[in-house]
């Protein structure tokens, strides 16, 4: 079924913003739907970061063993645990940027705050659903990188149905322009 | 003469790894900055710098912050800067072009691309 809710159609888009991510770092990696069970692990990684605009604000949460980030690192033989989280960092940078950049189409215009990361023998999440907390995960090899998108909505609001280009369109990733 | 030298701002350690890998393969010299503060100071204290790579969202000051403080301080004329970020807004590209950078480039970079804008802008590595 499609997504129908403001919580549920954000989700989405930011689950393809991740999933475009990861793609483009030449890795195979499955989204996994719905909540998945927190596996505690010794060696996490956690990171996340904080955005808002007039109607929504939010944050974005990635956690996994640090192996999952050294799969994910662009420079694998040079990783120390101070490189995962910087890279960490790095991801929930990105994939937020792509949020940021496909909302704009939407007519929402995010303001983003500075990635933080968390470097810890065991980081453990609520796993329970509350409103507005949604898992966006995927399987990395036999590996979970665990995502959690938190929003406060502000009521009366209402993502469009779909993207206008009424609305200001940002450069796509990859893009090269010169002044 | 000696080779280009280009100053990477990023606050992100495997970012400037990236960057630096890129453009040393290809002769170029590198400095690095975490931030846009630290990126003034290295301008002011390095003559040398044929160009600047810089992100935009930096914790202590902005991409978009250095950008206006060199534009204010550097010697004339100021060093090129090309803005190397995830953000796409046409707003902020806007802010950036009227503040004086000479081009933007989206997260994630492709290398070639990423090349050809330093050679561009800085010219080859040992020109």
């Amino acid at each position: 079924m499609p997504p129908t809710s403001n919580e549920e159609r954000l989700a989405e888009i930011l689950s393809q913003c991740m999933a475009e991510l990861i793609a483009e770092l030449g890795i195979a990696a499955k989204h996994i739907p719905g909540v998945q069970p927190h596996l505690a692990t010794h060696g996490s990684t956690t990171a996340f970061s904080g955005f808002g605009s007039g109607d929504l604000r939010g944050s974005f949460t990635l956690t996994g063993p640090s192996a999952v980030f050294s799969r994910l690192h662009p420079l694998p033989p040079t990783v120390t645990l101070r490189d995962l989280a910087d890279w960490a960092c790095e991801l929930v940078n990105q994939a937020t940027g792509r949020f940021r950049n496909r909302l704009l189409a939407y007519g929402v215009r995010l303001a983003m705050g500075v990635p933080q990361s968390v470097l810890s023998d065991e980081v453990r999440l609520s796993s329970s659903l509350r409103p507005g907390r949604s898992p966006i995960s995927f399987a990395v090899d036999d590996m979970i990188l665990e995502g959690w998108l938190e929003l406060e909505i502000k009521p009366g609001f209402q993502l469009p149905e779909n993207p206008s280009a009424e609305n200001a369109e940002a450069l796509k990733e990859g893009s090269l322009v010169f002044f | 003469m000696g080779n280009k030298t280009v100053l990477i701002i990023d606050d992100s350690i495997t970012v400037r790894q990236q960057v630096s890998l890129t453009l040393t393969s290809a002769g170029y010299h590198i400095l690095e900055a975490c931030d846009g503060q630290e990126g003034v100071d290295c301008v002011r204290a390095h003559a040398e710098i044929a160009m600047v790579l810089c992100d935009l969202n930096m914790p202590r000051m902005s991409g978009l912050e250095f950008l206006e403080t060199i534009k204010g301080t550097a010697p004339a004329p100021p060093v090129p800067v090309v803005i190397l970020t995830t953000d796409g807004s046409p707003d902020l590209i806007g802010r950036a072009k009227r503040a004086g950078a000479k081009g933007w480039i989206v997260k994630p970079f492709q290398a070639d691309l990423l090349l050809a804008a330093v050679r561009r802008i800085a010219g080859t590595s040992s020109s």
